[in-house]
This record gives C-alpha cells, structure tokens and sequence, in this order.
C-alpha cells in the first residue's frame, strides 16, 4: 500500500479540511503529497505576502455594503496568514490612496480563495473522490 | 509596510499571472509535463489577455 493512501485511510477528512485551511498547504503535506503542499504554501503565502505588501485591504464586513461580506469571506480563506496580518497590521483597512490598493486588494482575495479551493481539493482527496 | 516589489503595473500583472497560473497547473493537472503545459497556456492568456484589455481601454484613460 502506498503512503499516500494509507495517510488519505487514517486522517478525518474533517481534520483535514480544518488545518488546510488554518495552514496553506497542509492539507495536502497531510494527506501524503508533501512536495505539491509545499508548493501550494509557497504560492499562497507568497500571494497574501505581496498584498500585503501592496497596501490591500484586509476586508471586514460593513452594515450596508453587502459586498464586503463576499471580501470577508474571501480574505478569511487565507487561514493563520489572514489573522497573523491583521494582528500585526497598524492600518488593516490598507491605503486606499495607495497606487497599489486595488492590486493589493486583488492579491488578498485571490489568495484567500486559492486557499479555500485547496481546502476542497484536500477534502475530495480526503473523501476518496480524487485520487 | 515596505514595499518588497517595485510598483511596476506591468511586472505586477506578470507577478499575478506566474502566481495564479502556477497554481491551477498544480491543482489542475498530475505530470511534469502536464503541468507546464497547462503553466503556459494559462500564463500566455493572462498576460496577452490584459495587454489586449489594456490596449482596448487605451482611448479611455478615465
């Protein structure tokens, strides 16, 4: 039997799907794909690094602006990275005079987002419905 | 927070596209060779994809 299906065997897709999603990558590194998870948490991390860095917003809901609920949502996919940021973060709101906001705002929810997929994806692995 | 990339609109987009493009050829596809070309085909869209968007807004600067 391969590690691969023996890790997929004994790890609770509910597990799974928790730390992929508080840790990019880890899902995968999990579920025995080490190399792709490390991967995965390279380019992530990297993402939500250079929004950071480009002064994007790290999106919180607003009354009234029903939009920011999908941001939210979305930033938030990013997991550990997301918290840590706006732990540290003296301005989550971002610059919006920045001439980099909007990419940095951009950068932020694509990485939140590849993520969350990366937590289906683990699931699906975890479940047996991807092989 | 410090800037750790030039603000450069293109090397930006380039940046988005290498990231993006790198993943969904991971994600997507199993094979080195599989990969890369799934890595190309989506980097070559993106990139001539916003210089065609750019180039088609050229006479709306605003």
């Amino acid at each position: 039997m391969s590690e691969t299906s023996l890790s997929v065997r004994t790890r609770s897709p509910w597990l799974v799907a928790v730390l992929a999603w508080l840790v990019p990558g880890l899902g995968h590194v999990m579920l025995g794909r080490r190399r792709t998870g490390m991967a995965f948490a390279a380019i992530v991390t990297l993402t939500f690094l250079a929004g950071v860095s480009f002064q994007g917003r790290l999106y919180s809901v607003e009354p009234g602006q029903p939009l920011t609920i999908l941001a939210t949502f979305a930033v938030y996919g990013s997991g550990i990275l997301n918290l840590v940021a706006r732990g540290l973060s003296d301005n989550p709101g971002g610059a919006i005079l920045s001439p980099t906001y909007e990419y940095g705002c951009a950068y932020l929810l694509t990485a939140g987002l590849m993520n969350l997929l990366l937590v289906l994806d683990a699931w699906d692995i975890a479940t047996g419905k991807k092989r | 927070m410090i800037a750790i990339i030039p603000v450069d609109h293109f090397l930006i987009m380039t940046l988005y596209a290498v990231l993006v493009s790198a993943f969904f050829a991971l994600l997507w596809r199993e094979g080195r060779r599989e990969r890369w070309k799934l890595f190309g085909t989506l980097m070559a869209s993106l990139v001539l994809g916003g210089l065609a968007v750019a180039w088609l807004m050229y006479p709306f600067p605003k």
